[in-house]
C-alpha cells in the first residue's frame, strides 16, 4: 500500500495533466455518446411516432385485400392482381365519396351552429334534473352547469376548428401513404415474413415458421372479422336512421362504426351522438324512441351479438373489462383518439398471438409413451 | 457464343438449381416444371454445420427435411444416453415426412454429420399453397401419399417375412406359453 503511494507521489505533473486529459475526454466521450444514443432513440421514436398509423393502417388493408389479391393470382401476377383490387377499392371508394361528400359538407356547414345548440340542451335538462333533486335532497350543492357547459362546448368547438386543418392534412398525407404501403406489403409481404423467420436458428427454424404462419392465420381473420364487423354495424345504423328525420345520418353511422371497434364502451359511445341528436330535435316522439331501439337492440343486440359477431369473430379474442379499459386509457394516453379506437385491437392481438403460441406447445405435448410408438422418423 | 459451350454451361447451371434437385425426389417427381417453380419458392433451404441438431426426439414435427449435400444420422436416445442409430441419409433422401400432413413429435433425433445443406417443407408452407394454388398443393400431396403408401406397403411385407421367420425359429414350448 505505501509502496502504491510512494509510487503515486513520484508521478509528475506532466503525467498528472496527462491523467486529467485522459479522463475528462474519457467523460466527453460518454457523455458525447450517451447524447448522441439519446437523440438517435428520440430519432427512431420521432420516426416511429410518425410511421406507427400509416403502418397500422397499412397492416390493416393488407389483412383485408390479401384473400382477394391471393384468388386472383390463380389467374393473374401478384402484382396484377394487387392493381386489379386497388382499382375495384379506388371505384368503391370513390362511389363512397361521392355518396358521402353532400353530407360531409352538411355537417361541417351547420355543426357549428348545432353543437352549442345541442350542448345548450342537454345542459338545460341536466339543470332542471338536478334543480328537482337540489329541491328534493337540498345538501346538494348547486354547481354553475350552464357556464360550464357554456365554457366546455367552446373549447370542444375551438379545439375541432383547430384540429380540422391539421388532421385533413395528416389524413391527405395517410391517402398517399397507406396504399404505398400496402402495396409494398401485399406484393413483399410474403417475402419479408420470409426472410423474417429465415433469420432464426436451425434449431427452432421449425417452430418458428409453423408459429409464425399460425399468429398470421388467427390475426387476420380477427382484423378481417372486426373490419366487417364495424362495416355492417354502421350500415345498418346509418340505414336505419335514414327512415327518420334525424340529420347527418351517415356520419351517425360512420360513428357508430368506427367506435364499435371498441368492445363494451365503444357502442355505448358510438349511440350518444345520436341518441343526444333525437332528443334534441325530435323530441319524445315514436322516432326517437325508433332511433333508440335501433341503436341498442337492432344494431347491437340483433345484428352484432346474434349474427356477426358469432359468425365474424371467435371467443378467443374476448377480453376482460378491466382489460379493455386498461388499453382505452393507455391507448388515449399514447395517441389520443385514434390510440383510444386501436389499442383494444392491438391488445386482443397480442393476447391472440399467445394464446396460439400455447396452444401450439400443447398440441405436441403428448404423454412419453407415444414416443415409443412403431413410428420411425 | 459457341452454342455447343452454351448448352454444357446452361445444363451445369440446371443441375445445380433447386428445381432440378426438387425435380429427382420421388415426392415431387411427377410435378411440371411450372409446378416445380412453385414449389421451389415455397421450401426453405437451411445450411448446417457438421455435427449440428436438426430436431431431437419430442421436438413438435411440423415438416419434412430434403438432403441436397452432406449426411444425417437418425438415431434414438435411451436412459443412458447411448445412441441407437437408425440410419444414416446421404443426398436425395428424406426424412420428418409423415409429419408433414400430420403434426406430432418426432420419434427420433436427427443430427448432420458434416456439412449438410437441407431443404425444408413444412405444414404450413402445405397449408399456404393450398388457398393459392389448389392444383400445386395436391400434386404435392399425391406425391407424399405415394411414397408413404409405398414405405407402408414394404414394411407390412417385411413385417410379415419376419413374423414368418420367427414362426418358423421359435421353439415349440415358447408357442405354449
Amino acid at each position: 500500500m505505501s509502496q502504491s503511494l510512494q509510487k503515486n507521489r513520484s508521478w509528475d505533473r506532466a503525467q498528472v495533466a496527462l491523467a486529467f486529459f485522459i479522463l475528462t475526454a474519457a467523460i466527453a466521450c460518454g457523455l458525447a455518446v450517451y447524447s448522441s444514443a439519446s437523440s438517435l432513440l428520440g430519432l427512431l421514436q420521432t420516426a416511429f411516432s410518425v410511421l406507427f398509423l400509416p403502418l397500422l393502417l397499412s397492416l390493416v388493408l393488407t389483412f383485408l385485400l390479401d384473400p382477394l389479391v391471393s384468388r386472383l393470382e390463380r389467374f393473374f401476377s401478384r402484382t396484377g392482381s394487387i392493381f386489379i383490387v386497388y382499382i375495384l377499392t379506388l371505384g368503391l371508394a370513390g362511389l363512397a365519396i361521392l355518396w358521402l361528400t353532400p353530407h360531409w359538407q352538411d355537417f361541417w356547414r351547420n355543426i357549428g351552429a348545432d353543437l352549442p345548440r345541442y350542448s345548450g340542451q342537454v345542459i338545460l335538462a341536466l339543470k332542471n334534473l338536478i334543480a328537482s333533486l337540489h329541491d328534493r335532497i337540498p345538501l346538494i350543492a348547486e354547481y354553475d352547469l350552464s357556464a360550464k357547459g357554456h365554457n366546455w362546448t367552446e373549447q370542444l368547438m375551438s379545439a375541432i376548428l383547430a384540429e380540422t386543418p391539421q388532421s385533413a392534412m395528416k389524413v391527405g398525407g395517410l391517402m398517399v401513404i397507406v396504399p404505398l404501403f400496402t402495396f409494398f406489403f401485399l406484393r413483399d409481404g410474403r417475402g419479408i415474413m420470409r426472410a423474417c423467420v429465415a433469420l432464426a436458428p436451425n434449431r427452432h427454424f421449425e417452430m418458428v415458421r409453423d408459429l409464425s404462419f399460425l399468429v398470421t392465420r388467427q390475426l387476420s381473420h380477427f382484423v378481417r372479422g372486426r373490419i366487417i364487423e364495424a362495416v355492417i354495424v354502421g350500415l345498418v345504423v346509418a340505414v336505419g336512421l335514414s327512415f327518420t328525420d334525424i340529420r347527418y345520418a351517415p356520419m351517425l353511422g360512420i360513428f357508430a362504426g368506427v367506435t364499435n371497434l371498441i368492445p363494451y364502451i365503444g357502442p355505448i359511445i358510438g349511440m350518444v351522438p345520436g341518441i343526444l341528436i333525437a332528443f334534441v330535435d325530435l323530441g319524445h316522439g315514436g322516432q326517437f324512441w325508433w332511433i333508440v331501439i335501433l341503436y341498442i337492440l337492432i344494431a347491437q343486440v340483433l345484428v352484432d351479438n346474434f349474427i356477426l359477431i358469432p359468425i365474424l369473430i371467435s371467443r378467443v379474442a374476448d377480453l376482460h373489462p378491466l382489460l379493455v379499459f386498461f388499453a382505452i386509457i393507455a391507448g388515449g394516453k399514447f395517441y389520443g383518439v385514434i390510440g383510444m379506437i386501436i389499442g383494444v385491437p392491438i391488445i386482443s392481438v397480442i393476447k391472440i398471438a399467445l394464446l396460439e403460441i400455447r396452444t401450439y406447445r400443447r398440441t405436441f405435448r403428448l404423454p412419453e409413451s407415444a414416443l415409443e410408438g412403431e413410428r420411425l422418423y | 457464343m459457341d452454342p455447343l459451350w452454351t448448352n454444357i454451361f446452361r445444363k451445369k447451371l440446371d443441375e445445380e438449381s433447386l428445381a432440378y434437385f426438387l425435380k429427382h425426389l420421388p415426392i415431387f417427381s411427377e410435378l411440371s416444371p411450372r409446378t416445380l417453380q412453385i414449389v421451389e419458392s415455397a421450401v426453405h433451404v437451411r445450411s448446417y454445420q457438421a455435427g449440428e441438431t436438426i430436431f431431437e426426439a419430442g421436438d413438435p414435427g411440423s415438416g419434412m427435411y430434403m438432403i441436397r449435400s452432406g449426411t444425417v444420422k437418425i438415431f434414438i436416445q435411451d436412459q443412458n444416453d447411448t445412441e441407437d442409430e437408425l440410419a444414416i441419409l446421404v443426398p436425395g433422401d428424406f426424412f420428418g415426412e409423415t409429419t408433414l400432413t400430420a403434426p406430432a413429435p418426432r420419434s427420433a433425433s436427427a443430427r448432420t454429420l458434416e456439412a449438410t445443406e437441407l431443404v425444408g417443407l413444412f405444414r404450413a408452407d402445405i397449408l399456404e399453397l393450398a388457398g393459392k394454388y389448389p392444383v400445386v398443393s395436391s400434386g404435392i400431396l399425391l406425391g407424399l401419399t405415394r411414397v408413404v403408401s409405398e414405405r407402408l406397403q414394404a414394411a407390412s411385407l417385411e413385417i410379415r417375412r419376419l413374423q414368418k421367420q420367427l414362426g418358423e425359429h421359435k421353439p415349440p414350448e415358447t408357442i405354449e406359453t
